[in-house]
Order: structure tokens, then C-alpha cells, then sequence
């Protein structure tokens, strides 16, 4: 085949399913995890450092935007859990039936965030 | 690294827009992929307005109808009309599916039609298939046994053992699967793909093969089977209503306990 045959449209064309699309936040999610897990091991050795250095993060995780950046990492972290569990019942064989693929899918959806409120909830009241 | 965009020369331009000369109140704007080996232009996207007062229930009577009497230079491969033989491929209204089983009613709004996701296009809406067609070759779909074809014996296959090959036999090897599949996209030169994939499994799973260790062994490699990563593309596409997913989930499975 010549080299100078086009290439059919694909990210372009192809719709999105809730697979596919929990699929690809899975990945991004996995990469900011990996991220925030590396910047939290330096917070706990910055804790080293002494008491003004914990002041100093104490209040930027209590501004809106460190908020944010707390709520966002409940966000990240219950879906990545609860999308693996989905792989790992993949994994053992189970699930890939369309119709509940499709509703595991959109259980992961909505449990992600029902568990980030309640990662939230329970951090800000025990900790 | 994967391509995201398209290349320069696949980029898609404006193309021809067909006006429907038989002043019909019933219309609906298809759009389709065009382009032309001979030109040396980009590919285009062409619209044309069909009567659906005068128009058979599928995708498939809509494109015969264009080359019929719109434009005869409309090219696609088709052939059983009946969701049998899988030439008619392609990508419709973002979805892969065969376009003689894919009803236009199912689709609102406007229709548009493109070949395969991430292929080389021969012409207009065919794309070309060698790469998937080799692949297809590699996993060997034959049966392998140990004799000789002196023996003359029938190979025999219990209700029970027949029946572990539904849903893997009835695939027609249309590739709506293969080239819905982004991994596939992007490593299409190595990732043998869902349909090759559920093919592979179809013979490791045959009763009467001989050689299942040897083929689950060629299969199981990082690029190959392991770029599978459930994303299910190819289950939502498959217009016979398998389930390659599951199929490559059964290999991958096979493999982590055998």
C-alpha cells in the first residue's frame, strides 16, 4: 500500500461509550495518583522540618484552592479503587457481558463520588 | 507514541454538497467520506440530500441509492445485504456496524458515514485490511491434529464441547471490532486486535485441536494479547452481538492459572 493514503478518521469519528470513556479516566487518574502518593511522601517528611513548615501546609490545604485540591484527590482515588475492582472481577472472569459492564460502569460513576463525600466527611471529622 | 491527530494528508476538507432534485418533503442529509486515489487531494466529506419517501429501511439501501442516482462514483464494498458476510463495515454515525443491518432510523439527525476508524483508505469508504488479514493468519485458524490423514478418522466433538465455541464461531471477521479498539489504533502493528484475538481463542478452545499449548503460548505476549486493556469498544461495536472482550479475558485467564 502507498504511503501516501490517507488515514481514516478515528479519535475524531468514534463516539464515546462509558466504557471507553472510564477506561481512558482510569489511566489519567492513575497518573495524577502516582503524582499526589509522591507529593504526599514529601509532606510527611517535610513534617521533619518543624512547626512552621506543617503550619505552612496546614493552611494552604485550607484555602479554596487546597480544598479543592484535597476534594479532587478523594475524587481520584475512589474511582481509581472502584474501577480497579470492576478490572479485577474482569480479571477473574467476570463482567464482560455488555449490559452489566455497562451498569458496573455507571456504578463506578456515581459510587465515586458518594465515596469521595465520604472520604471527605470522615477525614475532616476524625483528623 | 500514538498519533492522535491526523496526518496532513488525511485531513478532512469541505466537499460536494448534492441539493435533492426531486423536490421530496421527506429528506435526510447523509454525509459521507470521500476520497479519490486519482486527484491527489485530501479526503473530503460529501453531503448529499436522499429522498426517504423512495428509500429501502437501511444504511446500506441508503448508500446504493446515492450511487444510483446521485453519484455513481460513490465507492464501498458490500455484498450479502443480510449481516452475513461482513464487507459492509463501516464507521456509521460514530459507532462501527454493518450497514445493511444498521437501520437509519435508529439514527437522528443528520447521517454520517466514514470508513473504518484508523485504517489506510483504498477509496472512499474501504479501507485496507492486509495488516488484520496477515494477523489472521498468524494464530494458524485451522485445526491442528496429530495425525497423519492416512488414519481416515473422524474427529469427534461431544454436544457438551461444541457448544464452548458459540459465540466465538459466528464471528464473520468484518473487523468492526479490530479498528473500534484504540489500543488497536495505536498499536495495530503489533497488538493482534479483538477479532484475531477472539479467533485465537476460538481454536485454543476447540476440543478437537491438538495443539492448544502451543497456541496459547504463541499468543501470550506483551503486545500481542496484554495491550488488551478491557476497554470494550469492540463488544459495543460487534454487529453479530459477540463478545471479544470476553474472549481475550478467557485467554488472558487460561494463561494466569494454567
Amino acid at each position: 500500500m502507498q504511503n501516501n493514503n490517507p488515514l481514516s478518521p478515528h479519535l475524531q469519528v468514534y463516539k464515546w461509550q462509558i466504557s471507553s470513556l472510564l477506561s481512558i479516566t482510569h489511566r489519567i487518574v492513575g497518573v495524577i495518583n502516582f503524582i499526589a502518593i509522591t507529593i504526599i511522601c514529601f509532606w510527611s517528611v517535610s513534617l521533619l522540618l518543624g512547626q512552621t513548615s506543617y503550619q505552612f501546609i496546614q493552611t494552604f490545604l485550607n484555602s479554596i484552592f487546597g480544598k479543592f485540591l484535597v476534594i479532587s484527590l478523594c475524587w481520584t482515588f475512589s474511582f481509581h479503587i472502584l474501577n480497579e475492582v470492576r478490572h479485577l472481577f474482569w480479571d477473574a472472569g467476570y463482567g464482560f457481558d455488555l449490559k452489566i459492564a455497562k451498569i458496573t460502569g455507571v456504578i463506578t460513576l456515581f459510587g465515586s463520588f458518594v465515596l469521595t463525600i465520604l472520604f471527605y466527611i470522615l477525614g475532616r471529622h476524625i483528623f | 507514541m500514538a498519533q492522535f491527530n491526523l496526518p496532513q494528508n488525511s485531513k478532512i476538507e469541505v466537499g460536494n454538497y448534492f441539493k435533492d432534485k426531486t423536490n421530496s418533503k421527506n429528506i435526510k442529509k447523509v454525509n459521507v467520506y470521500r476520497w479519490d486515489p486519482s486527484t491527489g487531494k485530501n479526503p473530503r466529506v460529501d453531503t448529499f440530500e436522499v429522498d426517504m419517501n423512495n428509500c429501502g429501511p437501511k444504511v446500506l439501501d441508503i448508500l446504493i441509492k446515492i450511487k444510483n442516482e446521485i453519484d455513481p462514483s460513490l465507492t464501498f464494498r458490500r455484498s450479502c445485504a443480510h449481516g452475513v458476510c461482513g464487507s459492509c463495515a463501516m464507521n456509521i454515525d460514530g459507532i462501527n456496524g454493518l450497514a445493511c443491518i444498521k437501520s437509519h432510523t435508529d439514527i437522528t439527525g443528520d447521517l454520517n458515514v466514514y470508513p473504518l476508524p484508523h485504517l489506510k483508505v483504498v477509496k472512499d469508504l474501504i479501507g485496507d485490511l492486509t495488516t488484520l488479514y496477515k494477523q489472521y493468519e498468524s494464530i494458524q485458524p485451522w485445526l491442528k491434529v496429530d495425525q497423519t490423514g492416512e488414519e481416515k478418522i473422524e474427529l469427534k466433538q461431544s454436544q457438551k464441547d461444541r457448544e464452548k465455541l458459540d459465540g466465538y464461531y459466528e464471528c464473520i471477521l468484518c473487523a468492526c471490532c479490530s479498528t473500534s479498539c484504540p489500543s488497536y489504533w495505536w498499536n495495530g502493528d503489533k497488538y493482534l486486535g479483538p477479532a484475531v484475538l477472539l479467533q485465537a481463542y476460538r481454536w485454543i478452545n476447540d476440543s478437537r485441536d491438538g495443539d492448544k499449548k502451543e497456541r496459547l503460548k504463541k499468543v501470550a505476549d506483551e503486545l500481542k494479547l496484554y495491550r488488551c486493556h478491557t476497554i470494550m469498544n469492540c463488544t459495543n461495536s460487534c454487529p453479530k452481538g459477540l463478545n471479544p472482550a470476553k474472549a481475550i479475558g478467557s485467554i488472558k485467564k487460561m494463561l494466569a492459572t494454567s
